[in-house]
């Protein structure tokens, strides 16, 4: 079987991963392609902080609860491997601080240690009335994505650097299957009327006397547009934007100075932190992630596509739980193809 | 005009905490410091600076939780600031974690601290060998950099900082009117104090920038402990003994029990090595004594014997000794203080 996926983002590579490990005895011989324009460090799973949190409730997306969990529970067993270092995960622990209290989040059982803040911790966050400590999960894009495609470049997997137009492209290529990964890009593939490009801002600066991260919440604006601080093995990561509708991946001044003041205020040591860089991304929001099988039509042929995109500001933490379930998909596919081991009796 | 002369005797984290206070609070006391060694190659520059107590046998427990308690929140107010890494002051969460169940669930400490609960089933099951486990929220107060941050804070206030060996306190008598000894295991010479013994600790600085928690053994010899430029790791309980040299039976002990409960050290680069004598003493000694030096009668105020909690208990005891100072004004003679 020739499988394409497009997009070298942490979905494409983890779900050539899942593939891999799933089917390759099984698909055998398996053939798989990684096909984008971008590849780590340029693409927006590089730019993320890596810092392992679902939006506060699923409002009824329990599957994607799931993901979220089986992803942390796969980071979490990564830890007492030798490979953690090298994969860029470890444990961090933190805040999240509201305004006023607020229902348990969907994760609290899948993080560790969750308990809500006590009034000391409260005190050393003037302005906020409740919040809660957990211990969570950092995987960082720009070790874990090299990580993911040394993995896979081991196993004989092909990389190649060019800007897919379209599914027929692939198709005549004499791919079986294509997985689609294009993240906030995919409606250039087939258009999706849910899919926008939420943009987010960060300054990233050297202040390694800070261990924890601190997410604020303001309940009249959408995860992510409230200051956050988050540490992570060499610098720390200063955001706080989350805008829909905007394309630009431009840095933009107006957003530098509030996220920086912003920051300040919450925490008043950054005073003296030294700016690196400033970087800017569009997340790939969606009403719901797109994991889901479509035949496609191109003129006389039909291809297999698996959409794995639309995973908003949570790719890194739920990757590991949709790429598992695409190989399933994609075990559908093989199946119906007659291309496994039931096709040698 | 400064009027009363304060000296204090010993530039680790007791001695510059102590002259701090006393020289912020007194403003007509001239206070020098006088030690044979300063930051960097004090005690308390190796140490990892973690707070955390343990219990001195025969102290009032009122009195040892006054002086946590302080030095606490004196610490947390700076780690909270803007000062924080010029402090070399930071927040640190951890866990301390036993083999066996411990005597005492809720040590003294635990309602200082921030945050202390029990660790649940899941947390610890990354430690195989430990079935009962603490976590919490602590201070990290590294010495190397608070040190020359209280220094400068002390220079503010006119004090005077001199490198010198005081070989007894008949020397300081003549020109001060009262003597802080902060000295350490130095009291043992200094004033006789053979109550007072080194508890030898081994430490490795490894470059590991991804560990973001402290654990800690419960029985205090093993421990991880990351800071703002490295990760400390240790460590010994080497009562009575005085070598300062690194050992090396000891560096791979070190090494193999912290990497046995965090497995990634094992591919941390060491950076380096230190040996630091803790200033043990069944009791700190924290009192005023009047001596008869050189035909004068000086009063001494003793702050020493912290062990291995000298910058967990560092502003908490000058605080006290601050107040042994007041005390020891009070009764001078009315001519010393003109």
């Amino acid at each position: 079987m020739r499988v394409a996926v497009i997009g070298a983002g942490v979905i494409g590579l983890s779900t050539a991963q899942s593939i891999y490990q799933q089917y390759h005895s099984i698909a055998s011989p398996l053939t798989i392609e990684v096909y984008a324009d971008r590849f780590t460090p340029l693409t927006t799973s590089d730019g993320a902080a890596g810092f392992w949190q679902p939006y506060l409730y699923d409002n009824g997306k329990i599957q994607e609860t799931k993901w979220n969990k089986e992803t942390f529970d796969y980071l979490l067993s990564c830890l007492s491997s030798p490979e953690s270092v090298k994969m860029g995960v470890f444990l961090q622990s933190g805040y999240n601080l509201f305004t006023e209290p607020v229902p348990d989040p969907s994760f609290k059982d899948t993080v560790l240690g969750f308990r809500q803040l006590t009034e000391r911790e409260l005190q050393m966050f003037p302005g906020y009335n409740y919040g809660w400590f957990n211990t969570a999960l950092m995987v960082e894009g720009k070790t874990y994505l090299p990580w993911l495609m040394d993995w896979l470049q081991k196993r004989g997997v092909k990389f190649y650097q060019r800007k897919i137009d379209s599914f027929k492209e692939l198709a005549e290529t004499g791919a079986d299957l294509i997985i689609n990964c294009t993240g906030v890009r995919s409606g250039e593939l087939q258009p999706d009327l849910e899919l926008k490009p939420g943009r987010g801002q960060i300054v990233k600066v050297d202040a390694p006397w800070l261990k924890h991260w601190i997410l604020t919440h303001d309940r009249y604006t959408e995860s992510y547009n409230s200051p956050y601080i988050i540490p992570g093995s060499r610098l720390v990561t200063v955001g706080g934007v989350f805008q829909v509708g905007n394309w630009s991946e431009q840095c933009n001044s107006t957003d530098h100075k509030k996220i920086w003041e912003n920051a300040c205020e919450l925490e008043p040591s950054l005073k003296h932190a030294r700016i690196v860089e400033d970087w800017a991304g569009l997340r790939p929001v969606r009403s719901k992630v797109r994991l889901e099988r479509e035949t496609i039509q191109c003129g006389p042929t039909a291809i297999e596509v698996i959409h794995n995109y639309g995973h908003g500001g949570f790719g890194l933490t739920i990757h590991r739980g949709c790429a598992q379930e695409a190989a399933r998909l994609f075990g559908e596919i093989v199946e119906q193809k007659g291309k496994g081991p039931k096709a040698r009796l | 005009m400064k009027s009363v002369r304060v000296v204090v005797v010993g530039a680790g984290v007791i001695g510059f905490s102590t002259a701090v206070c006393i020289a912020e609070a007194l403003p007509f006391c001239s206070v020098t410091l006088l030690a044979e060694k300063l930051s960097p190659d004090t005690t308390s520059d190796g140490a990892a600076g973690i707070l955390f107590a343990a219990q001195f046998p025969d102290i009032p427990l009122d009195r040892q939780r006054r002086w946590f308690k302080d030095s606490f929140d004196h610490l947390l107010a700076i780690a909270q600031s803007s000062h924080s890494p010029d402090a070399g002051v930071m927040l640190s969460s951890g866990c301390q974690i036993f083999k066996e169940v411990p005597a005492t669930k809720k040590p003294f400490w635990s309602e200082f601290v921030i945050g202390f609960r029990l660790m649940t089933d899941r947390e610890l099951k990354r430690f195989p060998d430990h079935k009962y486990g603490q976590a919490f929220t602590t201070i990290k107060c590294e010495c190397s950099t608070y040190l020359p941050w209280l220094e400068k804070r002390f220079r503010k206030t006119g004090g005077q900082v001199e490198q010198r060996k005081v070989n007894s306190l008949q020397e300081l008598s003549n020109g001060y009117d009262i003597i802080v000894n902060c000295s350490g295991l130095g009291s043992i010479t200094l004033v006789g104090d053979t109550e007072v013994y080194p508890v030898r600790g081994q430490v490795l600085k490894v470059e590991a920038p991804w560990l973001q928690h402290f654990i800690r053994d419960g029985d205090g010899t093993t421990y991880i402990y990351p800071g703002i430029h490295s990760v400390t790791i240790g460590g010994t309980k080497q009562e009575g003994d005085w070598r300062l040299q690194v050992d090396d039976g000891d560096t791979k002990s070190i090494l193999e029990r912290c990497s046995r409960l965090e497995p990634s050290i094992g591919k941390a680069k060491v950076a380096s090595e230190w040996v630091g004598l803790r200033p043990s003493r069944r009791n700190l000694r924290l009192e005023r004594e009047m001596m008869q030096l050189q035909g004068r009668r000086v009063p001494v105020v003793h702050n020493y014997g912290h062990g291995a909690w000298g910058v967990t208990l560092s502003w908490g005891t000058a605080l006290d000794a601050l107040g042994l100072v007041r005390q020891c004004l009070h009764e001078m003679p009315l001519r010393a203080k003109l």
